[in-house]
């Protein structure tokens, strides 16, 4: 009988050995080697054991009565040290053994990030039984803490299995989103919130810089931006490499792995390899479908009948009860590609499909995987799906029927969100009094209030009286934000609020979204939304914003930008002047233009030079004027009590003072001010958004003037008597502005839609409210109130250099 | 787990029966008594109004209810249960959204030796406080189980309710570090089964059931997903965990098993949404009772959950 030596007793091998005496049962007497001190059990099926829902024993494969019944010389827990090629034998820390053929199935080691205090007791990988003993051992330990560095799928199982144990866990992942190699942004977004659910605390973006340690053992991670999480044991689970070092000696050809061919024969023919450990044609492995694969075909070599092994497209599944998820393909965007997207989120559903010509090339589902080997089945056939395409997002059973429901995202709310935020109506009440009768809007905002006030909630209300009185309820016709979604603007930003979402991907899912990521029209809605809604868990989207705002400068006609920096309140200084009639120079800007908001714009600047001329006229103190933004634009004043014989207020002070607390803010539209010092109004404050009159006995704040395509003075919104209470009421005006309005209503539109009388309420009447809208406006400003030039001259010069130049490359 | 499970011992859940209601009462669907006959027709003779006894009491709550203490208490049934052995009984209401299903009423008998526990946890913010449990013998566990809470995600009822689902527990108190594993270990625990239980009160509940080797409160456990989203339409059902003392492990990760609504009792709760007591099927694994209880979400079950004893 010939000899067959097997290094590794890892799923791969032992699939092989199954296969080799299934068919053959007396070709080889076979001896197996493996470092473990054990044989083959299902490592996929590891973390259930870590969580406590399955036992060792129920995951073991092959127990000593398998390898015995097969005649298996097991010699389990002993290293091997060597292979001699020469002599065809492999030399084990227990002595030698020769083999006709070999076979190497080692598998993989785990990468272990070379951070400081790596090698500290207490930092672990999660690989094999002794790992994750050691992670159920602290779940022994009261109040154990755990971070888990890596948000892919063994990160997650491990995360997730500690957390079942009792331990207080922290996943601390480097990317954007969770398993973002198997999943997309949306979906990566729905298992968070569902791992969130499940008490673990999920950190993405966050960069690992240092293990920190207490008497050789591990006291906390600390990431790059200061943040130390504290933690008694930390699991690196960001990757493996096949483990080639015994092959690599032995002086067989090896890359990233073990080469192998079709037949899965290494460079030596009596040498072949299997498993994690291989590579085959560039790729490594480390999913155990092609392993599988791999071992039907090693069999058959080792027997002298001919296979091959293909490398076929996989498909991924998350084993953390609860969470159900499915990747297969490729999913990534691309011009030649088209989304099919489907959203359930009453039911936490997102499905999509990304098609190239009429062929499904990739799929990603959340919450929904019953169609996934479907979907699947016609990745790798290349199904021409052209017939189906309508229907196809609904999987086998739906061909031929069925739309996404428009009402999910009101469905979804629980009883106790609130709809109507200014009489604090909630949707349960909301639902009673529609069986209570209450069949349409007037008798609505009758019996409950609801869309009695400001009326931003009447999409929402509508909705509710269509959900609850079905077909009998014709809804008024309400414009939706854009075609990727079924709300209108109001409803969206109520939404954001009521539901918390602090996200672009929470608000394409819960709202149901019909497009992966939102389009031009609704992103940078969303985005302003977000912001103003949740100023400091929100990070403001750049690639969101209209190329003005990404490039903190207005577009020229021709291509080229104007800059205009700020004065403030409309006062300059002769430095300032100096400064920037040497950076038009420097430049050699065209055109230097004194504008209407009594600053200077600097026309026809080259886009690449822009950081350089910002940087000049930093260094002058000066800031930008945010010429570009919808937000604070400019505080027009005129010179007041200082000059003026008529002035009977500091109205340039007060300018000034304005638009230093202002200024960085971002509105739904832009918001321009004006500050004059007496009646005759040199500012021109009385067709301003929020224009201040000075007069003997104070202030007249005025809001919600117009001077462009509408000409419009602006309404009184109260008399202050001090400077302060001028600028409260204007900042609680802006915020309430911020916190309500449409994106893209300048605040006459908006005032014209909720009524002055309900501004006055919330800004002038209620004191509470007043300083409340403050309040959260200068939380907001905490984030915001800096200058984007000296950011971008930082952080971002190389976007504005220019592309290449590939004309010439062309021609040549 | 071998072939030679101990079935004399007395079980610790000695009658399980299932309440429906009809008209404006609830009435005896099946039981399954053992040799408890006398308590049987005793039962058979009975109903109750919404709100009346324990099963009327449970579907008039909406939520799960323990009851270990007969003499004096609502429990219409006293005497009878009394000249049976019968000391405790827990009633677990089953909802389809608002609408109530049935009751499951399981009753217990008391010495010093019977070791176990049927737990009923409540949730409210982020935590979940035991609100009853009948333990047994288990005293020291029902002290420290009096004592503990859970977070979302921790431990056995903590894990069920984050994750929505049925869950299967080993070994509560040797390999695996059950939150109470010492005194788990102390009472003997061995498996526990948690499962999620909808109230159209709104609060969560979770029941779970645990059990020692000794005076095994179920010998057999099975969790069955039966979402569409898991599924698909057909009317279905997939294995997703299950141990047996006699069988072992029930769960393959390679074969998957698959039942179809009607088919054999777990079928049968599948496809009227009923749960099922039963003897004879529990015969076929050589159990004498088997208990089978579906969960809802709106109108589709969900999962059904098994034990066998």
């Amino acid at each position: 009988m010939k000899k067959l030596v097997v290094i590794g007793a890892g799923m791969a091998s032992g699939r092989m050995l199954e296969h080799l005496f299934d068919a053959d049962p007396a070709a080889y007497e076979v001896t197996l080697f493996n470092a473990e001190p054990r044989g083959n059990y299902n490592r996929l099926m590891l973390s259930p054991v870590l969580s406590g829902e399955k036992t060792y024993e129920e995951i073991v494969t092959h127990d000593e009565a398998w390898y015995a019944d097969h005649k298996v010389t097991c010699r389990f827990g002993e290293k091997v040290t060597g292979i001699d090629r020469d002599r065809k034998v492999v030399i084990g820390e227990k002595g030698e053994v020769a083999y006709d053929k070999l076979v190497i199935a080692t598998g993989s080691n785990p990468f272990i990030i070379p951070l400081p205090g790596h090698d500290l007791e207490g930092v672990i990988a999660y690989r094999d039984l002794e790992d994750t003993n050691r992670m159920i051992d602290l779940g022994a330990q009261p109040d154990a803490k755990a971070v888990v560095i890596g948000g892919g799928l063994l990160g997650l199982e491990a995360a997730a299995g500690l957390r079942l144990r009792g331990v207080d866990v922290t996943v601390v992942h480097i990317m954007g989103h969770l398993m973002e190699r198997q999943l997309d942004e949306a979906a990566g977004y729905l298992l968070r919130k569902s791992l969130t659910e499940k008490g673990i605390k999920v950190m993405c973006k966050a960069n690992s810089k240092e293990i920190l340690g207490e008497d050789g053992k591990v006291r906390a991670l600390l990431l790059d931006d200061g943040t130390e999480l504290p933690c008694d044991l930390l699991v690196m689970a960001v990757g493996i490499r096949p483990s080639t070092a015994l092959a690599s000696e032995a002086g067989l050809a090896v890359g990233k792995g073990v080469h192998v061919d079709d037949q899965m024969v290494t460079s030596d023919a009596d040498i072949l390899s299997l498993g994690e450990c291989v590579e085959h044609n560039g790729a490594i492995f480390g999913l155990v479908a092609p392993l599988y694969d791999q071992a039907k075909v090693l069999a058959n070599t080792l027997l002298g009948k001919p296979d091959t092994f293909v490398n076929k497209e996989v498909s991924t599944k998350l084993k953390v009860t609860g969470c159900d998820l499915f990747s297969a393909g490729d999913f990534a965007e691309g011009e030649t590609r088209e989304d099919i997207v489907f959203r359930d989120p009453a039911r936490g559903v997102y499905k999509r499909l990304v098609l190239e010509g009429n062929r499904i090339v990739g799929a990603v589902m959340y919450g929904d995987t019953a169609d996934g080997a479907w979907f699947y089945s016609h990745i790798k056939d290349a199904t021409d799906v052209a017939e189906m395409r309508d229907t196809l997002i609904f999987g086998p059973a739906f061909q031929g029927g069925g739309t996404a429901d428009p009402l999910a995202a009101v469905a979804a709310l629980p009883d106790d969100a609130e709809i109507c935020g200014c009489n604090g109506v909630c949707k349960g009440t909301i639902v009673d009094a529609i069986k209570g009768g209450a069949g349409d809007l007037p008798s609505l905002k009758a019996q409950t209030k609801a869309s009695g006030s400001c009326g931003t909630c009447t999409g929402l209300v509508e909705q509710l009286l269509e959900l609850t009185l079905g077909d009998s309820y014709a809804a008024p016709a309400a414009q939706p934000i854009c075609a990727c979604c079924d709300l209108t603007h109001e409803d969206v930003r109520r939404l954001i609020k009521s539901k918390e979402l602090k996200s672009q991907p929470a608000v394409w899912q819960e709202l149901g979204w019909k497009t992966p990521n939102g389009c031009h029209v609704c992103r940078p809605a969303v985005n302003f939304y977000l912001l103003a809604d949740w100023p400091l868990e929100y990070q403001d989207d750049l690639q969101s914003r209209f190329v003005n705002e990404r490039k903190h400068a207005n577009i020229q006609k021709d291509g080229t930008f104007s800059v205009m920096p700020r004065m403030w309140g409309g006062i300059t200084t002769p430095d300032e002047l100096r400064a920037i009639a040497d950076a038009a120079d420097k430049f050699k800007v065209p055109t230097v233009k004194v504008t209407g908001g009594q600053r200077i714009d600097l026309l026809g600047v080259k886009g690449e030079d822009l950081p350089a001329i910002w940087a000049d006229l930093n260094r002058a103190g000066m800031v930008s004027g945010h010429a570009y933004s919808k937000g604070l634009r400019t505080v027009k004043t005129c010179v007041g009590t200082d000059h003026c014989r008529f002035g009977t207020q500091d109205s340039t002070g007060l300018g000034i003072k304005l638009e230093k607390l202002l200024w960085g803010s971002w509105t739904p539209h832009k918001v321009k001010l004006g500050v004059s010092g007496c009646p005759r109004n040199c500012a021109e404050a009385t067709c301003k958004d929020v224009g201040i009159v000075c007069v003997d006995s104070g202030y007249q704040v005025g809001v919600a003037g117009a001077a462009g395509m509408d000409v419009k003075e602006t309404e009184r919104l109260a008399d202050a008597t001090t400077e302060e209470e001028a600028i409260e009421l204007t900042t609680a005006f802006i915020q309430l502005y911020r916190e309500n309005a449409k994106y893209l209503d300048r605040p006459y539109k908006w005032v014209a839609k909720v009524g002055l009388d309900w501004v006055k309420e919330r800004v002038v009447d209620d004191l509470d409210s007043r300083r409340a809208l403050v309040e959260r406006f200068e939380i907001s400003q905490s984030v915001y109130r800096k200058d984007p030039w000296a950011d971008h001259v930082e952080n971002e010069r190389k976007r504005y250099a220019p592309l290449a130049d590939l004309t010439l490359e062309a021609a040549e | 787990m071998d072939g030679a499970t101990d079935m004399t011992t007395r079980p610790f859940i000695e009658v399980s029966e299932v309440w429906v209601p009809e008209g404006d009462r609830l009435v005896l669907s099946k039981g399954t008594y053992g040799d408890l006959a006398e308590f049987a027709s005793v039962s058979e003779r009975e109903s109750f109004a919404r709100g009346e006894g324990l099963p009327g009491k449970a579907w008039d709550e909406g939520r799960p209810v323990v009851l270990k203490e007969f003499d004096g208490s609502y429990f219409k049934r006293t005497e009878a249960a009394k000249a049976a052995g019968l000391t405790a009984a827990v009633a677990i209401p089953v909802f389809a959204g608002t609408q109530l299903k049935a009751v499951l009423v399981t009753l217990c008998s008391d010495d010093d030796s019977r070791m176990g526990a049927i737990e009923v946890w409540s949730g409210e913010g982020n935590m979940l406080t035991l609100e009853d449990g009948y333990y047994g013998a288990a005293k020291q566990f029902e002290f420290v189980s009096q004592h503990v809470h859970f977070q979302r995600g921790q431990g056995l009822p903590g894990g069920v309710w984050g994750a929505n689902t049925p869950l299967l527990f080993r070994d509560l108190g040797a390999g695996y570090k059950f939150v109470r594993s010492e005194s788990a270990g102390r009472a003997g625990l061995t498996w526990g089964l948690g499962l999620p239980l909808p109230s159209p009160t709104g609060r969560p509940y979770v029941l779970t059931l645990l059990t020692a080797t000794g005076t095994p409160l179920a010998r057999r456990f099975e969790i069955w997903d039966a979402r569409a989203a898991r599924v698909g339409t057909a009317n279905e059902a997939v294995l997703i965990d299950g141990i047996c003392a006699r069988e072992g492990s029930l769960y393959d990760h390679d074969t998957e098993r698959r039942i179809k609504a009607f088919q054999g009792p777990i079928g049968q709760v599948l496809g009227t949404g009923l749960p099922v007591v039963d003897a004879s099927a529990a015969g076929q694994h050589g159990y004498r009772t088997l208990v089978a209880l579906p969960i809802h979400s709106s109108r589709e079950v969900t999962h059904v959950v098994a034990w066998y004893c």
